[in-house]
Order: structure tokens, then C-alpha cells, then sequence
């Protein structure tokens, strides 16, 4: 399909609008998309949702799919996620983080959230990111060959999953 | 009932209303791409159940698929929803109050939108009545979030406040002058984004743009909304500037008298041909040339978008007997104004 503003490129950008009492869609390329307003990343914000689905993943898409982990949350695949352009719960950022951390950070760059935090806590997100953490310092422990700290590590590891020592 | 964009607000001889949206998801289910129709309506439920209970105001829920074509796109036309929200009705609810100032969309992209709207530029105080709601729906149903990527959100560009402020801004004579290229490039400089608010391409309908933040994480929503305020306001004052210097011209002049003929007396007025008279003889109205209040002009870009003139006045209106009765109800406003 060509771009509905230039007519010449083929149109990657798809934008929900209503015009005249009825809804249509706008079809544009993305050098139109960028001049007209709607390339900002977050312009799909709930309006454009198929915008996004190749512009977020273009480097990892072309990653090979080594394994098919999935989701204990949901069930997605990270190749599904990448396909769809849509996470499949919260938990997905937190499995997948690895794999969505060159996207994540080209978009929003290295910043961390500021500003209003949900006043309910879900344990179970910081529990998994406090062991991620234990894991790789663990991991540096044993690189190091400083072997008592990553038994050390390794109870506490064990602890946080629920496991007997 | 009157509703928010009825009342008068800060700066609306440029500013016409501010938003304030924010995206959460229920902590105990998948995201929205990921819901059967069955569980998307139980989170409505579980959602509307707490704004009963505990909100003050008397919220109205509406199952999206139990509304006619045009009542769901009117509700667009408003501003209230996104086209993308009313492109499907199945599975989508939504809630308000009677004024619609305070709003939700139910399984858009996110599980829930809290949206505010206000009449002018009132981002500090839109935010400050979504923020409420927020609380309230957090405490009682837990939001999925985490301390370093912050609200988490179906779509990973909006994590972090996943918020989007923007304001509504009318600027004919910039556009007249041709300078919003030149603004567009600015703002996007200073990490927001104008966009035409209706219409497609390059000249959106009446000059409305749409002005809102990009960034969601690692900026605070009182930042955010500091930042989108202040350029709002220097918009604004060169809007002003512009329209004074149009004022002085003959050519404008002409073209004002014009536009305000067409409204006094138009007997079949399309949403376009109306809008485009009517951003014009605007700039006559912040002059001090017409006596008419601005509210009751911003007032009529809403009132008068074709899906809510059929919603209102029935669903088998054909387009010409639409624009006809935009056209009365126009030449009705405009009657008393001095020619
Ligand atoms: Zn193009
Ligand atoms: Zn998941």
C-alpha cells in the first residue's frame, strides 16, 4: 500500500482516525509519518498501535530464537511478543528483560522511573529481580574465583526461591 | 446536563481543552492482546465495581457494543475515546461521569485509561482529578508496576508514568502565516509532539493541533506536565502575536467578514466549511470585533462534528439534511452578531 500523503513510498505507518462521522485509517510512510507528527515513538500511545510493531523490534527481530522459553505468566514467546508488538502481561518485561533491553534502552535510553509509584507492592516482580541480581553477582563471584561469597550467594538464592538449603 | 466543554477555561481563545491520560494494567490478569471478550468484560466489572462504591461523583458505565455506529464515533468526535478504541466495540466498556471530565477506557490497548479532560489550558488540575482515580483504583485492585521500568504497559514505549498530557491548541493564524512548520520542528526538539487534531495530512481541520509529551520514563508527571504547560503558553502568546498582525492586514480583514458572513448565513454548512470559518472569525472575537463568548464558540467544535449532530438529532439524518441543521444551529449562534 502507498503512502496516502506523498504517494510514493509504501506506507508503514497506520493511524486510526475519524473523519466526517466516520472511522478510517490513515496509511502513511514513514517520512510523511515523521513530518506530519505521528513517528514519535509514542504517538501510538492507545492510537496507533500497528505503528510500533516493526519499529521497536527491528534489532532483535532478527535475532534467532535459541530457545522457546515462554511466559509463566501468559505463555508468550519472546519471538510472539516481537511478532504481535504487544507484551503479553507485566511478567513478560520481567523474563524477557535480557532480550528487551537494546530496544528498551534506544527508546527510552538509560533513565529509570520517576515520578508516582503504585502504592500496592507486587512481591513477586521484586522477589524475581532480587534474584536476577544474586545471580549475577554470583556469577562475578565464581568468575573471580572468590568461592565462599558465591556459596554465600547460593544460600541465599536458594532462600529466595523457597528452596531448603 | 453540561458538560465540561461548555464551561469557560484558561486561555481559550487559543487553548481549547487539556487532557490528561494515564494507562494502567490490572496486576492479576494479561494484558489486553491476550483477554477472550468473557474476561475483558470482568475486568469492566471488577473495575466499575470500585468506582461505585467509592467514587463521589455518579459515573455511567456503557458497554462500547451496546452503542449505535454513530453514538461510539460521537463519543470520539469528543475527544472522550480514541478512533482506535471505537474501531472495535466488542469487549470495550467505558465510564464517566455525567459532565465527561473524568473518564475510562476498559480494555483499549491497556486494561484501563484514566483519562481528564478540561476546557482551556487546566493540566495541573486535569492530572490532579486522573491522579485520584488512580489511587483509588490502585489500592483497591493492585496496577502492575515496578520500581525501576514504573507503570508496565502493554506496549513498552509507554512504560514509566505512562502518562500523555496534551492540549488541544487553535492555531489559525500561525497557520495562515505559515508558521507551523517551523513550530512543529521546535516543539519536537523539546521532546512533544504537534499533531493535527482532526483531518488528515498537512492541514488538520479548523487549525487544531493537538499538542502532548513523548516521554514517559525517567520524567515525573510533574515535569512533564511543567514542561508541556510552559510551551503550551509560549504557543499560545505567539498565536496572539500572530493574530495581531493579521488584523492589520486588509487581505485578512476581508477574509474575516467573509467567514463571518458564511456563519450568519449559510443555509447548508459541511464540518470542514464550518470549522474553517469559524477558526478564522475566532481571531475577530479575541480582537474585541464580535461580541460572543469563547466558550460558546469552542463549545461548537464539538457540538457540531457529524457523528453527535446524528447522534442527537437521529440516526437517519442523510449527510445534506446533517449539514443543513449544522448550518441552523450556526446562523443561530451568529444571529446577533453585529455585520
Ligand atoms: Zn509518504
Ligand atoms: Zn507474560
Amino acid at each position: 500500500m502507498l503512502c496516502q500523503n506523498c504517494g510514493r513510498n509504501e506506507a508503514t505507518t497506520h493511524i486510526k482516525r475519524i473523519v466526517d462521522g466516520e472511522s478510517s485509517e490513515l496509511h502513511l510512510c514513514s517520512g510523511c509519518a515523521q513530518h506530519l507528527g505521528y513517528a514519535g515513538m509514542f504517538s501510538g500511545f492507545g492510537s496507533n498501535i500497528g505503528t510500533l510493531l516493526s519499529r521497536f523490534f527491528p534489532e532483535t527481530a532478527m535475532l534467532p530464537e535459541t530457545e522457546e522459553e515462554r511466559c509463566p505468566g501468559c505463555g508468550a514467546t519472546f519471538d510472539e511478543i516481537v511478532r504481535s508488538g504487544a507484551m503479553g502481561c507485566a511478567e513478560c518485561y520481567d523474563v524477557f528483560y535480557d532480550r528487551l533491553k537494546p530496544s528498551l534502552s534506544r527508546i527510552h535510553g538509560r533513565a529509570t522511573h520517576v515520578g508516582k509509584t503504585s502504592a500496592t507492592r507486587d512481591d513477586r516482580m521484586e522477589r524475581r529481580a532480587e534474584l536476577r541480581r544474586l545471580e549475577e553477582e554470583r556469577n562475578a563471584a565464581v568468575q573471580a574465583e572468590e568461592y565462599e561469597k558465591a556459596a554465600v550467594l547460593r544460600d541465599r538464592i536458594r532462600e529466595l526461591r523457597g528452596e531448603t538449603k | 446536563m453540561t458538560k465540561w466543554y461548555m464551561l469557560s477555561g484558561k486561555e481559550n481563545d487559543v487553548a481549547v481543552s487539556s487532557k490528561v491520560s494515564l494507562a494502567r494494567n490490572l496486576r492479576d490478569h494479561v494484558f489486553t492482546n491476550r483477554l477472550s471478550t468473557e474476561e475483558k468484560d470482568q475486568i469492566a466489572d471488577e473495575v466499575s465495581a470500585v468506582i461505585f462504591e467509592q467514587l463521589p461523583e455518579k459515573f455511567v458505565l456503557t458497554h462500547m457494543n451496546t452503542l449505535s455506529r454513530y453514538a461510539a464515533i460521537s463519543l470520539a468526535e469528543r475527544d472522550l475515546v480514541s478512533p482506535e478504541f471505537v474501531s472495535v466495540q466488542e469487549g470495550r466498556s467505558f465510564l464517566t461521569t455525567p459532565d465527561e471530565s473524568l473518564s475510562l477506557m476498559i480494555c483499549e490497548e491497556d486494561h484501563v485509561k484514566i483519562q481528564a479532560l478540561l476546557p482551556g489550558l487546566e493540566l495541573t488540575r486535569s492530572y490532579e482529578l486522573a491522579d485520584r482515580l488512580d489511587t483509588i483504583l490502585d489500592e483497591a485492585l493492585g496496577f502492575s508496576f515496578d520500581n525501576k521500568l514504573g507503570y508496565l504497559t502493554q506496549c513498552p514505549t509507554n512504560i514509566g508514568t505512562a502518562m500523555r498530557g496534551s492540549v488541544v491548541l487553535q492555531l489559525p493564524a500561525m497557520r495562515i502565516l505559515g508558521r507551523i512548520r517551523h513550530l512543529s520542528n521546535t516543539v519536537s526538539r523539546l521532546g512533544l509532539v504537534l499533531t493535527g487534531a482532526y483531518g488528515e495530512g498537512d492541514s488538520p481541520i479548523g487549525s487544531l493541533y493537538l499538542l502532548s509529551n513523548q516521554v514517559t520514563l525517567g520524567i515525573s508527571e510533574e515535569a512533564a506536565l511543567g514542561n508541556l504547560d510552559s510551551i503550551a503558553l509560549s504557543i499560545i502568546e505567539q498565536e496572539r502575536e500572530a493574530r495581531k498582525e493579521l488584523m492589520e492586514n486588509l487581505q485578512f480583514q476581508d477574509m474575516l467578514w467573509r467567514s463571518c458572513g458564511t456563519l450568519k448565513s449559510a443555509r447548508v454548512m459541511s464540518f470542514q466549511e464550518f470549522m474553517e470559518a469559524l477558526s478564522v472569525v475566532k481571531i475577530g472575537i479575541a480582537a474585541g470585533e464580535f461580541d460572543l463568548p469563547m466558550n460558546t464558540v469552542n463549545e461548537l467544535i464539538f457540538a457540531m462534528q457529524p457523528a453527535t449532530l446524528n447522534t442527537e438529532a437521529g440516526e437517519d439524518l442523510s449527510r445534506q439534511e446533517r449539514d443543513a441543521l449544522r448550518a441552523e444551529k450556526v446562523r443561530a449562534v451568529f444571529a446577533d452578531v453585529q455585520q
